[in-house]
């Protein structure tokens, strides 16, 4: 009796303790499986996953065509682990510094840029002091440290060969890229540039800023289990996210006309020697910019020929006052509302105006002449006179209709809206200044659109210098914006006007060089004195703009000399030719024939010449037959007071007498 | 006649004719080892693929690598072709070896008619602007070295 009961107690005991036992286990496995799950789980996964960061390259920018303008070159970055060189030379200080010296004076020796003694300070530093979470201060192995970076893609290769050879420990190769500009000045101003900061492009100005989101790549990742060696398990469960390129944008820039426009431009500036000069060229159907070029520019890929001056974006950012230029927009309207018509007769006053107690000059002196002349001879009387009769209501509707105020919808920033006060703020002068280009500031870019809207017949059109951007099969084309509504009432206003503009490249208009042979060229010259510390100074913005052929415009062109110092500082003479040039060489470019052949085109011009000559016959007639009679009241006058002193009477003589004295003389 | 003794290879009686008699315990193992080889088999089948699988994967980053390569190449060499088609180059050798070319003229282009082999009148071709110049300029410019 008494052994069976010792034996129960025991088994009960066995079985309490084998209960607590699996009581214990059970509260363990609770523990680990539900309550620490997450916990545990996720520290065993970052002990066998790894996550590896993809980077995708950024867009690349080419012209209308496809030709590469800015582009990505692979190069690599070389850098050392200095914490497993250490390891790998078993510990051994004097062995670690040995390999860390050679590994320094090999790169020296066969990289660009790179000092030895630099780079064995930081292969040597083998660990780095940083404070933890709490802010205790810690010692870190070092595993980073740049021995060369952006080294050209066929050097590294090779060096990648030559290290493996000389067996070289902790020494690694990252792929990485650089942004590479292939033509060099081209377009440098328009494309901008980028800096970089670690892995990320930073865009400083120009497309590189203004259309950075679409071109910077979206970084992807993948999250699988590796093996022992560091290698993926594939038979596992891996995630990837996709990394996606930039998008490749394309320009509506022409290179060829590109080229043709810089080297014109480069002509122009020797031949001037300006302070500045630029040139743009528009399609203005569409407001497709074909060519954009300016002085000085820089090489981005030379950062050293970078400074304030020559990285500048004067064609979007600069806001000028542009002069005579602005005079074809306040005729038309004029034309169009009705005000005028070419053959009205406005007098010019013979160069001398006095309007709002100011006096207003002409560069010389002209008479009674029709609105056609007054643009033809450029004359700043005449066009504020019609402004002047217009209002300044309708001077101010007729610039903002033609964009000035407003900006051009290029997708360029920054981009100025240039200078142009309200209507509110206008004095009693502005009426008969802001019609010349004086008192209102406008950019190269609104200028080209104003001169589109006059060419396409009065359709307002935003510029366009990017047509479309693709990645892959992904493509997106910017939309042309134009209004349907033409700003002329009167379907004749383009060629009325166009015809003016057509005489200032005929015999007598202020830009005879701009004629092209075989075709009618509409131009407008502007000679604006440029503004230094608040007052006009004796130098000048000397500017041709005009569209060819006349009739049917494949371009307009807008040529701009800023300050030229050798030869004339007219706009005809300084800008005029170097508008023909690059005009004569983009109508072959763009296959356009010849409207007259050399015979007509002759005749034509001879014929102007002739009427040209006729009007100053008729006109050097009319002047001396205004000397003659104030010649003739003198000499009646004189011979009055003769009379009074003698007392006798003198008959005056017959005037026919008096004519042909005056031609005699 | 003793019949617990005598050897017969007749069936038992009772038993179905034809059919042998196994013993339980083979077919127990004959039956084991057909689900071990089973197991085996899957067993090796799965190891073989995941083995298969890691030396595509090897095969596929191989290639991967190779192809990033090319890659890096090709851009590489595009640079260089961009760098050598800029104007700048172009000019620089066109002075350089003092080349006498001469610019592109419209009055160059002609169409011909097709099978006719008759120069077409420019209304024929009415919309396109590239049309024949019978023009006095024409003849003068054309061989004209600019």
């Amino acid at each position: 009796m008494t052994l069976f009961r010792s034996m129960a107690i025991r088994m009960a005991l066995v079985y309490i303790l084998l209960i607590c036992g699996f009581g214990y286990v059970a509260r363990v496995l609770y523990s680990v499986q539900i309550s620490r799950h997450d916990e545990l789980f996720g520290k065993a996964q970052n002990t066998y996953t790894t996550r590896i960061e993809t980077h995708g390259t950024r867009g690349e920018i080419f012209d209308f065509g496809g030709s590469l303008l800015v582009g990505n070159v692979p190069t690599m970055d070389i850098v050392g682990d200095p914490a497993n060189i250490y390891i790998l030379n078993k510990k051994d200080d004097e062995k670690t510094e040995t390999e860390c010296r050679m590994i320094a004076d090999f790169f020296e020796k066969n990289c660009e840029n790179v000092n030895s003694d630099e780079v064995f300070r930081r292969l040597s530093k083998r660990s780095f002091i940083s404070k933890d979470a709490n802010g205790k201060e810690i010692e870190r192995e070092c595993h980073y440290a740049v021995i060369a970076t952006g080294v050209k893609y066929e050097t590294a290769k090779m060096l990648k060969e030559k290290v493996k050879e000389l067996a070289f420990h902790g020494v690694s190769f990252t792929s990485s890229y650089r942004r590479n500009y292939p033509k060099n000045t081209m377009l440098a101003n328009i494309l901008g540039l980028t800096n970089v900061s670690y892995d990320t492009f930073v865009p400083i100005q120009g497309i590189e800023r203004s259309l950075n989101d679409a071109m910077t790549a979206t970084s992807g990742s993948m999250v699988y289990e590796r093996a022992r060696n560091g290698r993926p398990v594939t038979f596992t469960n891996s995630k990837s996210e996709p990394t996606l390129d930039g998008y490749n944008i394309f320009l509506t820039i022409r290179e060829p006309l590109q080229a043709i426009v810089e080297e014109e431009l480069d002509l122009m500036c020797e031949r001037v020697k300006p302070h500045a000069a630029w040139a743009l060229l528009v399609d203005p159907k569409n407001g497709d910019v074909l060519a954009a070029a300016q002085r000085p520019t820089f090489n981005p890929n030379d950062r050293g020929t970078m400074t304030p001056e020559s990285s500048a974006n004067r064609l979007s950012e600069l806001a000028i006052e542009p002069g005579s230029i602005m005079k074809p927009f306040v005729v038309s309207y004029a034309l169009d509302k009705g005000f005028v018509t070419p053959n009205s007769i406005v007098d010019c006053e013979q160069g001398v105006w006095k309007y709002a107690g100011r006096l207003l000059h002409d560069t010389h002196n002209v008479g009674k002449v029709s609105v056609s002349e007054v643009i033809k001879q450029s004359s700043n009387i005449g066009t504020a006179k019609i402004s002047v009769m217009m209002g300044a209501k309708n001077l101010d509707n007729a610039l903002r209709s033609f964009g000035f105020g407003q900006r051009t919808g290029i997708q360029l920033k920054p981009e100025t809206s240039g200078i142009f006060r309200p209507l509110e703020k206008w004095d009693s002068l502005s009426v008969s200044r802001f019609c010349i280009g004086q008192g209102i500031a406008v950019s190269p870019l609104q200028l080209a659109r104003a001169y589109c809207m006059i060419a396409n017949g009065g359709y307002k059109v935003n510029l366009r210098i990017v047509d479309r951007i693709e990645r892959g099969d992904d493509v997106r084309v910017m939309p042309v914006i134009r209004e349907s509504k033409s700003i002329f009432a009167n379907p004749t206003t383009k060629k009325m006007i166009t015809d003016m503009m057509i005489g200032v490249t005929e015999a007598g208009g202020t830009c005879t060089d701009a004629a092209i042979e075989g075709f009618h060229v509409a131009g407008k010259t502007g000679t604006a004195q440029k503004v230094i510390n608040g007052a006009y100074s004796n130098r000048y913005y000397a500017s041709f703009v005009g569209f060819v052929p006349a009739e049917d415009p494949k371009f307009v062109l807008l040529v701009t000399c800023d300050d030229p110092t050798v030869g004339s500082r007219y706009g005809g003479s300084a800008s005029g030719p170097t508008f023909k040039a690059i005009a004569e060489r983009t109508l072959k470019y763009m296959y356009v024939q010849p409207q007259l052949s050399r015979e007509e085109w002759l005749a034509e011009r001879s014929a102007a010449q002739k009427a040209l000559h006729e009007r100053k016959v008729r006109e050097d007639a009319l002047v001396q037959a205004r000397r003659e009679a104030r010649d003739r009241q003198l000499k009646e006058q004189q011979a009055k007071q003769t009379a009074k002193k003698s007392g006798t009477t003198v008959a005056s003589r017959p005037a026919s007498t008096s004519k042909s004295s005056t031609i005699r003389r | 006649m003793n019949q617990f003794t005598k050897k017969t290879n007749s069936p038992e009686p009772g038993a179905e004719p034809g059919r042998t008699q196994t013993p339980w315990v083979a077919g127990l193992i004959f039956k084991m080892a057909m689900m071990m080889v089973i197991i085996a088999a899957a067993f090796w089948a799965r190891v073989h693929l995941n083995d298969k699988t890691e030396q595509l994967a090897r095969e596929k980053n191989r290639i991967t690598r190779e192809i990033q390569e090319k890659r890096t190449e090709i851009q590489t060499l595009i640079a260089q072709r961009e760098t050598l088609r800029s104007w700048d180059n172009i000019n620089s050798k066109i002075k350089q070896y003092n080349l006498a070319l001469r610019s592109v003229n419209p009055s160059q282009v002609r169409y011909m008619k097709r099978f006719e082999g008759q120069v077409s009148a420019p209304s024929q071709y009415s919309g396109d602007t590239r049309v024949a110049d019978t023009s006095a300029g024409a003849d003068r410019t054309s061989g004209e070295v600019q």
